[in-house]
């Protein structure tokens, strides 16, 4: 937030995910049996992408924290596993919906699926952990459970192998895409990179801060948020050939910007508490 | 040295089932427990023979991941309550040598259950296995002990934690699911005899290997996190 860099920052990240829309909506070409619907996987695999880079940045950050002891990288830990979630949860949200229309369900057993819902249930318990734990067992008992929840991801994925494997339908695209559907997706995820960078940015300043102010009460996690999800929804609770592919898409991607902002307000929110804390103490002070 | 871990193992070991013998508050109140839910169950759902074969391995299994969550946060509280954790810190003997015998109590005692439950599952559900037997007993004990390692270390770092028994679960549950989908896998292939388990018996092997190797790394640091 201090930093100078921080604004050039702001602007860079709206450029590019202004572009990256732009090519997603309009620029790229319409896929041909599923429609508009398909234009969700620009919001889908860039989120997950980012969900996927943060945990391993949190794995990373976790072996640090039981190396060296370091408060930045339990701090950096912190800040990567509780934005991964929320990407990880637009990736949650926008698939069902995509799905819906895809195959008319809004959720099967399939092996990806699967592993990206225990993925997301192991950091959450991880966040539970962290709000639960106090003084200087927090980080070091929450960095144990990040390794475990990195272990685990392979396994889930080699466990569903024998498990449910109805739906053997492949979600992310492979060779054969449309270079300008290739295109818009190179573009759409160079700017969800950047604006997962920003929001990890500015959620570790937060963090920062708050320890310095060593607030008692504080409040973690990405609560909330999942209320104003299943609004955008709603209206897809009736069967897919009822609601045009376009629906789909549009839904989707409101879905996608409501964690998104939802998230930002909920950031916005602690610093503005942190700020009021903080005039108290130099009050008292 | 490693003569010295045995053997201290082994006093822990001794040491939680005479505690055990002498209250029975965990085999009493798991027991009731997974009884409880086997009831229950059967009363939900209330399958034939065919179907019982099916559902029987998911239900077995669900059974028996919620009993052994209620056996695992008392056997860590005994020892909080009592300070033995601090004296283990100071005391210059390998705290591996207590995380395995901990987990070698909670084994015997989570076996026992199974002893017991198995029996009334076979009541319950009219089960006869179509495949064999000897596959079953594998995976009941690769399951059991990928259940209780990850089970002892996690109720070890749930004590430490401010709502200590909710904890457990919420940690416990999302680190075991792949274990679990397999065990289920498993199970039910033996029942039906549709599929072999062999290759679901492979991974449960590597899942015990790899979860016991990390659980006895991490295990000194959670035992003297502060």
């Amino acid at each position: 937030m201090k930093s100078k860099l921080y604004p050039f920052f702001v602007g860079l990240v709206f450029v590019l995910l202004s572009y990256g829309t732009y090519q997603g909506l309009i620029g790229a070409p319409t896929e041909e049996t599923m429609g508009d619907a398909q234009r969700i996987f620009y919001y889908h695999v860039p989120a997950a992408t980012v969900a996927y880079t943060l945990f391993f940045v949190n794995f990373l950050a976790s072996i640090i924290v039981l190396w060296k002891r370091s408060a930045t990288a339990d701090a950096w830990a912190l800040t990567a596993a509780e934005v991964g979630v929320v990407f990880a949860t637009v990736v949650l949200i926008t698939g069902p919906i995509w799905a819906r229309y895809a195959w008319g369900a809004w959720w099967v057993w399939d092996m990806r699926l699967t592993t990206f819902l225990i993925l997301w249930l192991l950091y959450v318990s991880y966040l539970t952990l962290r709000r639960s734990s106090e003084g200087g067992s927090a980080s070091v008992l929450a960095s144990a459970l990040a390794i475990f929840a990195f272990l685990d991801v392979p396994f889930s994925y080699m466990a569903n192998q024998w498990f449910r494997t109805n739906h053997p339908q492949r979600v992310i695209g492979t060779g054969n895409l449309d270079p300008r559907m290739g295109y818009a997706l190179m573009a759409n995820m160079i700017a969800f990179l950047a604006f997962g960078a920003l929001i990890a940015w500015f959620r570790y300043e937060l963090e920062v801060t708050e320890r310095k102010i060593s607030a008692i009460h504080v409040q973690r996690a990405a609560r909330g948020v999942l209320a104003g999800l299943a609004l955008p929804a709603l209206f897809l609770f009736q069967a897919p050939q009822h609601a045009s592919p376009t629906t789909y898409m549009y839904s989707a991607y409101i879905a996608a910007w409501v964690i998104y902002i939802g998230y930002l307000l909920f950031l916005t929110r602690k610093v503005a508490k942190l700020k009021r804390e903080e005039q108290e103490l130099t009050r008292v002070g | 040295m490693s003569s010295s871990i045995l053997k201290l193992t082994a006093a822990n070991v001794a040491k939680d089932l005479r505690l055990e013998w002498r209250s029975r508050d965990v085999l009493n109140s798991m027991l009731f427990f997974a009884v409880l839910v086997v009831v229950i169950f059967s009363f939900a759902f209330d399958p034939t023979a065919e179907e019982s074969r099916r559902m029987a391995g998911g239900l077995f299994w669900v059974a028996f991941l919620f009993s052994t969550v209620v056996a695992l946060n008392q056997s860590w509280a005994r020892e909080l309550r009592n300070g033995v954790l601090d004296a283990y810190r100071v005391s210059p003997s390998a705290p591996e040598s207590l995380f395995f015998g901990k987990c070698l109590g909670n084994f015997i005692f989570v076996a026992v259950l199974e002893c017991i439950m198995v029996p009334l599952f076979v009541l319950f559900y009219n089960l006869s296995s179509v495949g064999p037997l000897w596959q079953l007993a594998v995976v009941l004990f690769l399951g059991t002990w990928a259940l209780v390692i990850n089970g002892t270390f996690f109720a070890a770092m749930s004590i430490r934690t401010r709502n200590r028994e909710l904890m457990l679960p919420l940690l416990l549950l999302p680190i075991s699911i792949p274990a679990v989908l397999t065990m289920v896998g498993a199970t039910t292939g033996v029942l039906t005899g549709e599929s072999s388990p062999v290759p679901q018996i492979k991974f449960l092997a590597v899942y015990c290997v790899v979860f016991t190797t990390v659980c006895f790394l991490l295990f000194e640091t959670v035992l003297n996190a502060e």
